[in-house]
């Protein structure tokens, strides 16, 4: 934000300025600008050749049948009408997926939020705490802690075992189709660190005279939350929200971990990422594959817009009540 | 037979042929991983560096590409050779890359794609014909054909299974074949007569039952049983198929069989799943290498597998644990030789001549096959196997006479190498098989599933 602040500020000074004048300063910032343009040029040209052409070469792809070792051949949207109409795969990797969305997204925000509140008002040890409780989210994206999960939900693994003694047995929720993908939702939940910081952040910033007030009036801790907390922090749940949306539509690793990569058993962790992984490279069908990922960039578009759109309804900015 | 399920992902990619001495899928060690990157880095140097070589016409300094995948026995085996080879050859220099499975498919995909494919590359039996029809690999015939590479040691129904289109496009580095790792312990408390290679499927069933009945349990407490469940395993079902006179295909478009014969595979295994006399469904799913398999664990007596990884099983569970037939339909065996991996030359490369010359020495001369050994199944080199055999001793020693006695008990020849959309067809067995297990579909409904899917790639 400084940064716009401090560059528009001469732009206006020029404004104001004679006309005669303004011409010389106008080059006179071009001549200062060039240095900067050199120095930014690797990534702008790394933005084009490394984001922008490869894009458009997934587009096309998109539109043909590409084996990685035949040229590719133009068909259409036979790829798209392929996944659309004739896949049951396809939708079982959608519907997994949402299942997973709908549910790992709120526990973990939910939980972010819930140890947030707890830490806030934490005067000793708030540190270790804070990172304590952060570290699997550094930790998590990697491929060791999701092989460590694999272990404690295997077949005789400690939540099998720890299961079994209080009479429920479940023989390890990595074999068992109906179970496997609450796996990968508790690893996802697990990693709420970085929301919680978030949340955190967004908690300080809430002023206490609020809650103060709140107190004098004679509202109770849950009524200060409904109408303070709530409502103060809605910019931030929403964030988070949007954050983590995109993310869980996104989820690859730890599927691909704990299924050893085919998303079974019986195709019940085979998410979106995963099945598009397995129709490029295993199956050689990249043409599907890019086709896959183009429809995934669309629902996530989309879902993002809505979740814009209904924020207006719900999300609240102080600095609204204040113009 | 079981690498082709136990391995976990690279396994669904059809690690049948990577399997290692212990039948595990071997882990990149560091050293191999930092081998990997470093000669993904060289590659790009070398591109260049032979280019120039090549256009001086000069012999020195030539640099041949060589990757494959493997464990650190084989790495260090391969390297060895290698070694050897550069040395009677002054002037070529040998850049070997090794990988796991897994990736390493994809990466010889993506360079694939890129007309990258190194000069010599080991090449799985799936791969043959999307390498060879894509114009990836390059036909050999011309260098058998003068004697660079000799094959009068090989057997030449052997040799089919690296050709395309009636060409060869690549030559098998090692002889596997698919066996019944069991534990004669438990056989002989049940009463059942060691397997010959002309029992049924009806006496393996009827083992199993017998196994079952002795009320036997796991560490755990839960039932023991006969048998693992091969029934997402497309291998054992390929052999099931064979010993009833069918195959797995008919061309490279389409299948051997009917939706029939797979529904009968699968109600067949079902019938005994139910009756606890296989392997459960929860440790089907889960078995993905000896250790995780029913017999790994002690939840059953016998396993379906390969040659290659059986010594595994004896270092894992003990000396009770033998090698023996997949059972037969009348008499009639199902299995075949097949290669474990085979090796081809890229189509880019600047000198077939001395990458010709590294096939012929990794596959005929005694030297490399004394440092080889077995660390890719049986040399397909007669001579070579025969003479490896001598200092064979154990486990090994069990393989290498089974495949003596099935030689002799009379095999069919083996199938072309399988369609390109096989690699796919295999996963979906595994995975339809599991649906079904799971109550999630009937075995006629898995079978209409697998066929329709198995159309689609076999279509495009």
């Amino acid at each position: 934000m400084s940064t716009v602040s401090t560059t528009r500020a001469p732009a206006r000074a020029v404004r104001t300025t004679d006309p005669r004048q303004r011409k010389s300063k106008r080059r006179q910032v071009r001549e200062r600008q060039w240095p900067a343009y050199v120095f930014l040029s690797p990534w702008m040209i790394g933005a084009v050749v490394l984001t922008l052409v490869p894009m458009a070469v997934s587009l096309y792809l998109s539109f043909t049948d590409y084996n990685l070792f035949d040229p590719p051949h133009w068909v259409g949207l036979r790829n798209y009408q392929e996944m659309l109409t004739e896949d049951p795969r396809y939708w079982r990797s959608v519907g997994t997926t949402m299942l997973y969305v709908v549910v790992a997204v709120p526990l973990k925000l939910g939980l972010a939020l819930g140890v947030a509140m707890l830490l806030k008002n934490l005067s000793r040890g708030r540190g270790f705490y804070r990172s304590a409780f952060y570290a699997p989210s550094l930790l998590g994206a990697s491929m060791s802690i999701a092989l460590v999960w694999k272990a404690l939900f295997n077949d005789g693994g400690t939540v099998a075992n720890v299961l079994d003694t209080v009479g429920i047995h479940t023989g390890g929720w990595v074999g068992n189709p109906h179970l496997a993908v609450y796996g990968v939702v508790l690893l996802t939940v697990w990693q709420f660190g970085a929301p919680m910081v978030i949340f955190l952040a967004g908690l300080q910033q809430i002023s206490p005279d609020l809650y103060e007030a709140a107190a004098l009036d004679g509202a109770g801790r849950w009524r200060q939350f409904m109408s303070i907390t709530v409502p103060m922090l809605s910019p931030v749940v929403f964030f988070n929200l949007v954050l983590e949306v995109i993310n869980s539509f996104q989820v690859f690793t730890p599927a691909f971990a704990i299924s050893g990569g085919d998303g079974g058993p019986a195709d019940s962790t085979m998410f979106y990422t995963l099945y598009l992984y397995e129709r490029g490279f295993t199956a050689s069908h990249m043409g599907y594959a890019a086709a896959m990922a183009w429809l995934l960039l669309i629902a996530i578009g989309a879902i993002t817009l809505i979740l814009f759109r209904t924020s207006r309804s719900w999300v609240f900015y102080a600095d609204e009540e204040i113009r | 037979m079981v690498s082709a399920r136990y391995d976990g992902f690279p396994a669904a990619v059809g690690v049948a042929r990577s399997r290692d001495k212990e039948g595990r899928l071997p882990r990149p060690s560091r050293r191999a991983v930092l081998a990997v990157a470093a000669i993904g880095l060289s590659t790009a140097l070398t591109g260049t560096l032979s280019g120039c070589s090549a256009a001086s016409g000069d012999t020195s300094g030539i640099t041949l590409r060589f990757s494959w995948w493997g464990n650190d026995d084989r790495a260090a085996r391969t390297e060895k050779a290698v070694r050897l080879f550069e040395k009677e050859h002054p002037g070529v220099t040998v850049r070997t890359s090794n990988g796991e499975f897994g990736s390493y498919l994809q990466k010889l995909a993506t360079q694939a794609a890129g007309g990258g494919v190194p000069d010599v590359v080991q090449l799985d039996y799936r791969q043959i014909s999307q390498y060879a029809g894509g114009k990836a690999i390059m036909s050999l015939d011309g260098a058998i054909k003068d004697r660079t590479i000799r094959t009068s040691d090989m057997d030449q129904d052997f040799l089919r299974t690296g050709t395309y289109q009636g060409r060869q496009f690549a030559l098998p580095m090692g002889r596997g074949i698919t066996g019944y790792a069991y534990d004669s312990a438990v056989y002989k408390k049940a009463g059942i007569a060691t397997p010959q290679p002309s029992w049924t499927w009806q006496d393996w069933a009827k083992a199993n039952k017998k196994i079952a009945a002795l009320g036997m349990k796991s560490p755990d407490g839960r039932p023991f049983t006969g048998a693992n469940d091969g029934g997402g395993n497309e291998d054992v079902f390929e052999t099931w198929l064979r010993s009833r006179g069918k195959r797995l295909y008919a061309d490279q478009t389409k299948l051997g069989f009917t939706e029939d014969d797979l529904t009968a595979f699968w109600s067949f295994l079902n019938t005994l799943r139910e009756e606890g006399a296989i392997a459960q469904a929860r440790d089907t799913v889960q078995a993905k290498s000896t250790e995780t398999s029913p017999i790994g664990r002690r939840l059953g007596a016998a396993d379906f597998t390969w040659d290659a990884p059986f010594p595994g099983y004896t270092a894992l569970l003990g000396e009770n644990i033998h090698f023996a037939p997949v059972p037969t339909t009348g008499g009639h065996q199902g299995t075949y030789f097949k290669p474990s991996m085979l090796l081809g030359i890229g189509s880019q490369s600047k000198h077939p001549k001395e990458a010709a010359q590294l096939i012929d020495f990794l596959l005929n001369d005694p030297r490399a096959g004394d440092i080889l050994g077995f660390s890719r199944s049986t040399p397909p080199n007669r001579k070579i196997a025969s003479r490896v055999a001598k200092t064979l001793e154990g486990p090994e020693r069990e393989i290498y006479d089974y495949a003596q006695t099935m030689e002799k008990y009379g095999l069919d020849i083996p199938p072309t190498a399988p369609p390109p959309g096989d690699l796919a067809i295999q996963t979906a067995f595994k995975r339809i098989h599991q649906r079904m297990i799971y109550g999630m579909a009937t075995p006629r409904q898995a079978a209409r599933e697998l066929i329709d899917e198995a159309n689609r790639e076999l279509e495009s």
